[in-house]
């Protein structure tokens, strides 16, 4: 588990005409927190989440884990890719061991946790497929596990379920939920689906239109543990009303600063 | 989808009809024709109607006033120079064909592992690394354009009348097309493959060997096809000169003492060879790249 604390952290990419993706972020998060960054598509998510992951760097600002500067990508910050991101060439198992394998833990220190993993996941019996034998919740799932069996500090999660159906999301959604009531690690999770925000996270970051700041933050009461059918109670739609108007208004503003 | 069914459709020639069609308008011809033999049918229209002209055409055995044999004439010279005993009577080639078809697969063979284990790490290299591709890229791309036949006198000076001199022929042709392929291969993996490979702690040479090389894969084994099909070329050229045994050197001489027979028997056995070294590496292709037909989502 891990604190984590941005200041001031600005990201322009020298592409062909320099893009300002992110201007001056704040952000802390507690050790245990669930945060949700919640904004539209192209507005800066992913480069957050990639400067906390070490992919890239802050081009102005300080970006600190447990105190000390961000450096490069490694196993105390599991990532979970959109589209998975699984080797395709390797099975589910040993796309599940890849993490200690590379970090040299001896085979019986990681197999019994990974095992342990895949059937946290429900995916015991897939253990010998291929990802391309996987539908994409499956794979999903197996990018999670992949994940937790390296015991990260902090979890950053970009989007994992937004390339799936409705269906599969909530399902997705719950196992998420049961898991990290489990393990409480740290977690950083990216989405522009309002609802989604609401149902997993502790706090909801709702950025602004690009070049991104974080709007406001809003504190999430609603108990734990949850499940999918907080989705139509009262406090749930007080929420989403409170962050839908957030929203417009940061859009708004971002026209108004942009004109 | 199960996963039989697919490696089935992969596994099936071009332009078979999937067992499902059948159903639809299942006339005796279309089922006869869509059947194995009847596949196997309709690809021998052309050989053999060809075949059957030439052998037709032939007076007293030949064709042109007697520069081409008929094929009967062909056979008869391959079955001797296959099974005939050995030794200097009359003909100097009976039974020593298939020393003669060792010698070259000997050759193809090492010169085309040559080709890989050099090809293979320098594709990775160029195609992955900006500085391999500073260091490397140009020299390829300059001594690309010059064909392995221009090599021949450098390779003959170098290596004398010997084996290593079509080795190295066979090695130069097959490893350009391994070389780009393996380039091409490996300067497109997907970057979150690499991001997650570098979140799990891989290192350098891990995220080279566990994630550029099986990602660079279906691409270098493109570039093994073309490189192999190139060195069963480079080996004829060069025994027909370099070298004294072989295909291309039994090919050349052959020619010379008018043995059109032989010559034409020959021609045959390097299209047999090669053929059934492509069907030799698609075999691994299709092992090495499982992954890939595993199944549909
Ligand atoms: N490597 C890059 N080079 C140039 N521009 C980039 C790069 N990555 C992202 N951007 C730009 O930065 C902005 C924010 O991108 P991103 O963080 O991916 O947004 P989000 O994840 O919220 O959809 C977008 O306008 C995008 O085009
Ligand atoms: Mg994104």
């Amino acid at each position: 588990m891990a604190e984590i604390n941005l200041r001031q952290v600005s990201k322009t990419y020298f592409a062909a005409t320099p893009v300002r993706a992110l201007d001056s972020v704040d952000l802390d998060i507690a050790e245990g927190d669930f945060v949700a960054l919640l904004g539209p598509s192209g507005c800066g998510k992913s480069t957050l989440l990639n400067i906390l992951a070490g992919f890239e760097d802050a081009s102005e600002g300080s970006a600190l884990i447990d105190g000390g500067a961000i450096g490069k990508p490694g196993p105390d910050r599991g990532v979970v890719f959109q589209e998975a991101a699984l080797f395709p060439w390797l099975t589910v198992w040993e796309n599940v061991v890849f993490g200690p394998k590379m970090q040299g833990v001896p085979r019986a220190d990681y197999e019994d946790r990974a095992r342990e993993m895949l059937a946290t996941v429900g995916l015991t019996d897939f253990a010998g497929s291929y990802p391309a034998q996987l539908s994409g919740g499956m794979r999903q799932r197996v990018g999670i596990a992949r994940v937790l069996v390296m015991r990260p500090r902090a979890l950053l999660m970009d989007e994992p379920f937004g390339a799936l159906d409705a269906q599969t999301r909530m399902a997705m959604q719950e196992l998420l939920l049961t898991v990290w009531e489990k393990l409480n690690t740290t977690v950083v999770f990216v989405t522009h689906d309002i609802d989604e925000a609401i149902l997993l996270a502790g706090r909801v970051c709702v950025m602004t239109a690009r070049p991104a700041r974080i709007g406001r933050e809003i504190p999430i009461a609603l108990p734990r543990p949850r499940s999918i059918d907080d989705l139509t109670t009262p406090e749930f739609t007080r929420y989403k009303a409170e962050i839908m108007a957030e929203m417009r208004s940061a859009h708004r503003q971002a026209e108004s600063t942009a004109a | 989808m199960s996963d039989t069914s697919v490696k089935q459709a992969a596994g099936r020639p071009a332009g078979l009809a999937a067992p499902g069609s059948r159903a639809l308008g299942s006339t005796l011809p279309a089922i006869i024709l869509s059947s194995n033999l009847g596949q196997l049918l309709l690809a021998l229209i052309l050989p053999v109607s060809v075949i059957a002209i030439w052998q037709l055409s032939g007076t007293n055995g030949s064709l042109f006033g007697g520069v081409l044999p008929t094929p009967d004439r062909v056979v008869a010279a391959w079955w001797t120079w296959a099974f005939g005993a050995t030794g200097m009577g009359l003909n100097p080639y009976s039974g020593t064909w298939l020393a003669n078809v060792v010698f070259s697969t000997q050759r193809v063979a090492q010169g085309f592992l040559v080709a890989i284990l050099v090809g293979v790490p320098a594709g990775i290299w160029i195609g992955w690394s900006r500085l391999g591709a500073q260091v490397l890229d140009p020299t390829v791309q300059i001594l690309r354009p010059i064909p392995i036949t221009a090599w021949l006198p450098f390779s003959l000076a170098v290596f004398g009348i010997s084996g290593f001199s079509a080795i190295f022929l066979i090695a130069l042709g097959a490893f350009y097309p391994i070389v780009i392929n393996t380039t091409q291969g490996a300067r497109h993996v997907e970057r979150n493959l690499v991001r997650a490979a570098l979140m799990m702690g891989a290192g350098r040479f891990d995220i080279l060997r566990r994630v550029v090389l099986p990602a660079a894969l279906p691409a270098i084994f493109t570039g093994l096809r073309i490189g192999l099909g190139i060195g069963w070329t480079a080996v004829i050229v060069s025994e027909m000169i370099a070298v004294k045994s072989g295909l291309g050197y039994v090919l050349w001489d052959a020619y010379y003492v008018g043995r059109m027979d032989v010559v034409i028997a020959d021609m045959v056995s390097i299209g047999v060879m090669g053929l059934l070294s492509d069907q030799l590496i698609l075999l691994v292709e299709r092992w090495a790249l499982s992954w890939r037909l595993a199944g549909a989502r």
